[in-house]
């Protein structure tokens, strides 16, 4: 009896491994990702102040698995400015982890963390490969957080989005809804826990657009509630005062690629809804980048790029870019890119200050 | 004089021989569709529209060398290699879905085509084969 049933029990076992093997196969756990590396040089004008580094921008890490045909779990995360907890440098960070249902074209559904859409770069911000860019258009350049209040003006993080896109003639109509917490995120462990909104609103937001095979524009909009019992603002402003008030973002986006010639442009005006006489909250963004595909590997491109910030009494402040750049697609995966910037700086608060100041950058950005 | 008459004569029958060349998109012979638009086929190929009507998964194909049926393939979809490119890119990049296998010969293409379901390519007319269907033909480079 014994002898019988060995056989039949490695067979089974050997038809369920080759089974699961064949079934594995089918729906592997595919693992890639992109960095991109740069050397820059920075120059502010009328002073002496002057620094060369190399770094490493951005890792990204992708994990993606096929659940079944329709379904599709998908992780990102993100090593950003040479990341290493050992020596205390830039940031480790879970960007993505979602799991979309793929229903038809016109009905798709993601649940789970995920950077929402909104305007054109929003989704694809850090996604170095797609963008010619070294330094990115202001308020997507993570970098200049401790000068821009970049979550200010954009959605940055939702937990469901619905999205996909109706056919109507040579048209496409885009539309995405997206709901995630406001960004009033506990960071202090003392308050309990780190990571989840401590207020009661929601993001809330979406992007209504159309596209052809040489235009695509769209509009964009969000509403949270900006929590001002955390604001730095001063001593004038009682407690009473300090009420949530809502936050109104809007997007427009356009772009064309008329054979060679690349346009893209958008604008985000952000409004505060609050009937304090004290305070003066807005925040305005802008970019327009035209491009030119020199040869079937060399892309050059001009851009312009301004943020205005009043969040008086506390803050008034403007950044202006003005930019040029190149980006070579070396080999399939491997492209190199090469920018300058010259960047003007104005504030009357905190307090008045103007600057002037050249970037030089050369990138690898390499995809595997 | 004679030689520069020569040049322009073998350069004008060149160009008419390109002119004349056609190729045609194929298909594996049960998938549910007899014939493709141009925007249809944009769509399957940029990734805007990824299963047939009945449900069966679209596996794109694609050249890996320049070739004469892979200008004209490109030209018909109104798209550079390089833009198209960036637009699988940005497909992957984002979760939803993958650049297409790129195959080394057009009998390589009418090999994979035969064998898999659901599969799309493109392969100069002369070298079409039973197992596959022809669902558009390309002749010049205007869709």
């Amino acid at each position: 009896m014994m002898r019988m049933t060995l056989p039949v029990f490695a067979l089974s076992l050997l038809c369920g491994l080759a089974r699961l093997h064949a079934q594995t196969a089918e729906r592997q756990l595919n693992i890639f990702g992109y960095f991109q590396a740069s050397l820059g040089h920075n120059k502010v004008v009328a002073r002496p102040v002057e620094a060369n580094s190399f770094n490493l921008q951005q890792l990204n890490l992708f994990l993606q698995r096929d659940l079944a045909t329709t379904w599709r779990a998908f992780v990102n995360v993100e090593f950003v400015n040479t990341y290493s907890s050992f020596r205390n440098w830039g940031v480790l960070s879970l960007e993505e982890a979602w799991v979309s249902y793929h229903a038809s074209r016109q009905f798709k559904v993601k649940l789970g963390l995920q950077v929402p859409t909104f305007n054109n770069l929003n989704e694809i911000k850090n996604r170095t490969p797609l963008l010619p860019y070294i330094i990115r258009p202001l308020i997507y350049e993570a970098s200049l957080n401790e000068v821009i209040a970049l979550s200010e003006f954009l959605p940055t993080r939702a937990f469901v989005q619905v999205y996909g896109f109706i056919p109507w003639r040579n048209w496409k109509l885009d539309h995405a809804v997206f709901v995630g917490d406001s960004p009033n995120i506990n960071q202090d462990p003392r308050y309990g826990q780190t990571g989840v909104d401590t207020t009661k609103s929601f993001l809330v937001g979406g992007r209504l657009g159309f596209r052809s095979n040489v235009i695509k524009l769209g509009v964009s909009a969000s509403f949270d509630e900006l929590d001002l019992q955390k604001a730095e603002l001063p001593p004038g402003i009682s407690q009473d005062e300090r009420e949530s008030v809502s936050r109104i973002r809007l997007g427009g986006d356009l772009s064309l690629n008329l054979g060679r010639f690349m346009w893209e442009s958008e604008f985000v005006r952000v409004n505060y809804d609050d009937d304090n006489p004290i305070l003066e909250l807005s925040r305005n963004f802008y970019y327009g980048t035209a491009g030119y595909q020199l040869s079937e590997r060399l892309f050059a491109y001009l851009g312009y790029w301004v943020t205005l910030e009043k969040a008086l009494p506390v803050a008034d402040r403007d950044l202006t870019v003005r930019t040029v750049g190149l980006a070579y697609d070396f080999r399939e995966a491997v492209s190199l890119k090469a920018q300058y910037a010259r960047v003007r700086f104005e504030a009357t608060k905190p307090e008045p200050l103007k600057d002037l100041a050249d970037y030089y950058y050369l990138a690898v950005s390499v995809v595997f | 004089m004679k030689n520069a008459v020569i040049v322009i004569g073998l350069w004008l029958l060149a160009s008419a021989g390109a002119a004349g060349a056609q190729i045609v998109v194929i298909v594996h012979k049960e998938v549910p569709a007899d014939s493709l638009s141009h925007a249809q086929l944009l769509d399957f190929y940029s990734g805007e529209v990824k299963r047939w009507s009945d449900k069966t998964p679209v596996v794109i194909f694609d050249l890996k060398p320049q070739s004469d049926a892979k200008d004209l393939f490109y030209k018909f979809l109104g798209k550079s290699p390089s833009r198209m490119k960036s637009i699988w890119l940005k497909k992957l990049l984002m979760g939803e879905g993958e650049p297409p296998q790129a195959l080394a010969s057009e009998e390589e293409m009418v090999r994979k085509v035969a064998a898999t379901r659901g599969a799309i390519g493109f392969i100069s007319r002369a070298k079409i084969q039973a197992g596959v269907k022809a669902v558009l033909t390309i002749a010049g480079a205007e869709p």
